[in-house]
């Protein structure tokens, strides 16, 4: 027999259960308590779970994902944008992309019941960034899972040092969460930069040009400060090697990808790169992991 | 380990009574040569001499197609019990179906547990049966040609009579449910085991060199072996389905009318195009070259990695059944240089 059968066996009812459900596959009910339009086909969720005891229960990291399931329709993953700080209820940012997207956008509606299955996937390390400066470098939809990250610095302001956001977005009006940003950077919580491909006729008093120059300017104490970046592939070509360049270890640098998901457990394996699933490891791997997983990062 | 003789003539009588356990699973013989494991009525029907039938074991824990839950649309789903079997007997498996449950075991019983699969396998009994090779087994080069443990029953095939190894309690409570079909087993019953093992070791004429497998394929990654493989693979998935180790699975919502939904779990293959697909359209593995390469990289490399074996056990179910005649022992050779 082998040890995890003789385990199971011994063990019934007692297995490690950190999920919303003691089945992996089954989701949880959660209400959809608002929802508001962030920018142009992207829309962010407020929810909450059903199970008042399970609402106030449900722990995670920020860089967490959970599945998000309408029955009939399918399950999809989505980051978390919210901080675990923030207890009770939790938010997604989704943009409309495929089935599932056009389904949630055209039919789901303020007070409807949705599942959950969650949290799923490993997180950043926040253990390892406390006492340390932290450089957090979004591209596009890369900001939804660096915003959950940046409320919880903010959150608990004093075990961190300096916090620097550089984001990037292809025009002003694409930038999520502007007005939360411009007033975190005008109560000096973080030092945030925005900057946009091109300003396309709209008006906007932050940067234009790509967040790889940017990052160049900021005066980065190297020995002291993490990167966490999260973007699309393009944009991890070029910004991970500047990173280096400035000085900053390989596993200093942490960076959260995505993947095809269906089971969220590290079962199904869709997720599989090499010898990680990005589900399970994942999806925040360092910089050396991905040296080491040369599928890891797809340009 | 208890260790006990049965003979020859009482074999259909403890066939039969192993239904006394669960619904009784074995190979049985659908066309000349072609084995199919399925429900015995009839225990003369079963072969568990059977090298390989065409879909191993792995069907009675996780169903090529079931479905997971199901509710109405936007309701909370629930299990409607599809996907778990009840006790279950397997009779005739072979020394690398019982470690191919282990990797099964490794893969669905860590981290988070598969609820499906555990329920199945809790209700699984192993009555194991001693094989002989043929040309297509190297499982002797991957150490899965015997089993020690594993099992709750192992019978392995003498002159005129069986040795029985006791491998668990359960196997213990079948013994002691039929105790007029068992004897102890003689010192001479141990000597002709010893002797069908030698003879046996020496019947192997496929092997795989596996010496630090896992370093030569990072090395050889971008060999042009794999783009040949890939121009030759049809990527029609049957390895995938045949090997008693490929777990991969998809998941689909589907509607049937009155707009109940149900999530139905399938068998899926890493060589299938749309496997990394993401919503947007980006394929990951758009290649049939790099889906190739990474199927015997997750077999012997990824593997090995996470879990400290290979997921491959020597069965040669994934040679016998390529539509074009792709061998992994001659895929690995070809990597190593020796072909």
């Amino acid at each position: 027999m082998s040890p995890e059968l003789a385990r199971a066996r011994t063990q019934r009812g007692a297995t490690r259960v950190t999920l919303t459900s003691a089945n992996p596959y089954q989701p949880a009910p959660a209400r959809i308590m608002r929802i508001s339009e962030e920018v142009a086909d992207t829309r962010l969720f407020d929810l909450r779970f059903e199970a008042p005891d399970l609402a106030e229960r449900f722990q995670y990291n920020p860089g967490q994902f959970i599945q998000l399931s309408i029955l009939g329709v399918g399950e999809a993953p989505f980051s978390l944008p919210s901080s675990p700080t923030r207890r009770g209820a939790f938010q997604l940012c989704i943009r409309r992309a495929g089935t599932f997207t056009n389904y949630l956008f055209d039919h789901v509606r303020e007070g409807d019941l949705v599942g959950v299955r969650g949290p799923l996937g490993n997180g950043f390390p926040v253990d390892q960034f406390a006492g340390h400066d932290l450089l957090l470098v979004a591209g596009g939809l890369g900001m939804v899972p660096l915003r959950g990250l940046l409320q919880y610095l903010i959150d608990l302001r004093h075990r961190f040092g300096r916090v620097m956001l550089v984001y990037g977005s292809r025009t002003p009006d694409q930038v999520l969460f502007r007005s939360e940003l411009t007033s975190m950077s005008r109560r000096g919580d973080a030092e945030i930069t925005l900057t946009v491909d091109a300003t396309a006729g709209q008006p906007w008093d932050g940067k234009v040009g790509v967040v790889t120059q940017l990052v160049d300017n900021l005066h980065v104490d190297v020995p002291k400060t993490f990167a966490v970046a999260c973007g699309p592939p393009v944009f991890y070509q070029f910004l991970l090697e500047r990173l280096v360049a400035a000085g900053f270890g390989k596993d200093r640098i942490f960076l959260s990808l995505e993947r095809r998901m269906e089971c969220g457990v590290g079962k199904c394996g869709h997720c599989a790169v090499g010898y990680t699933f990005t589900c399970l490891h994942g999806p925040v791997f360092s910089y050396w992991d991905a040296i080491n997983l040369p599928e890891l990062i797809y340009t | 380990m208890q260790t006990l003789r049965l003979s020859d003539h009482l074999l259909p009588e403890f066939v039969e009574s192993l239904k006394a356990w669960g619904t009784l699973w074995a190979p049985v013989e659908r066309a000349p040569g072609v084995f199919d494991l399925e429900v015995i009525d009839d225990v003369r029907r079963a072969r568990p001499d059977a090298l390989r039938t065409i879909l191993p074991f792995k069907k009675l824990l996780l169903k090529p197609r079931f479905t997971m839950l199901t509710g109405r649309l936007g309701e909370i789903p629930e299990d409607p019990g599809e996907g778990r079997h009840g006790p279950q007997v397997f009779f005739g498996a072979h020394a690398c179906d019982i470690h191919a449950l282990r990797i099964l075991d490794l893969l669905h019983l860590s981290n988070f547990q598969d609820s499906y699969y555990l329920e199945n396998r809790k209700n699984l009994m192993v009555v194991g049966y001693g094989c002989w090779p043929d040309e297509r087994c190297f499982c002797a080069s991957l150490d899965t040609s015997t089993a020690d443990d594993g099992f709750d029953l192992f019978l392995t095939p003498l002159e005129g009579r069986m040795l029985v190894s006791v491998g668990s309690s359960l196997g213990d409570d079948v013994v002691r449910a039929n105790p007029h079909l068992f004897e102890p087993a003689t010192r001479q019953d141990t000597r002709e085991y010893m002797e069908r093992l030698g003879a046996r070791r020496k019947a192997f004429t496929l092997s795989l060199d596996v010496t630090d497998l896992p370093y030569v394929l990072e090395l050889k990654r971008e060999d042009p072996v794999w783009r040949e493989i890939g121009a030759r693979c049809l990527c029609c998935g049957s390895c995938s389905m045949v090997c008693p180790t490929c777990s991969c699975f998809n998941v689909v919502d589907e509607l049937v009318p009155q707009s109940v939904g149900q999530r139905v779990r399938l068998w899926d293959s890493c060589l299938f195009r749309d496997y990394a697909v993401v919503a947007g359209g980006h394929n990951f593995r758009a290649d049939r070259a790099d889906r190739v390469r990474n199927r015997y990289y997750h077999k012997q490399e990824a593997f090995v990695r996470e879990f400290g074996v290979p997921s491959c056990v020597g069965c040669g179910r994934c040679i016998e059944n390529c539509p074009t005649g792709i061998n992994v022992v001659e895929v690995f050779g070809h990597v190593r240089g020796d072909l």
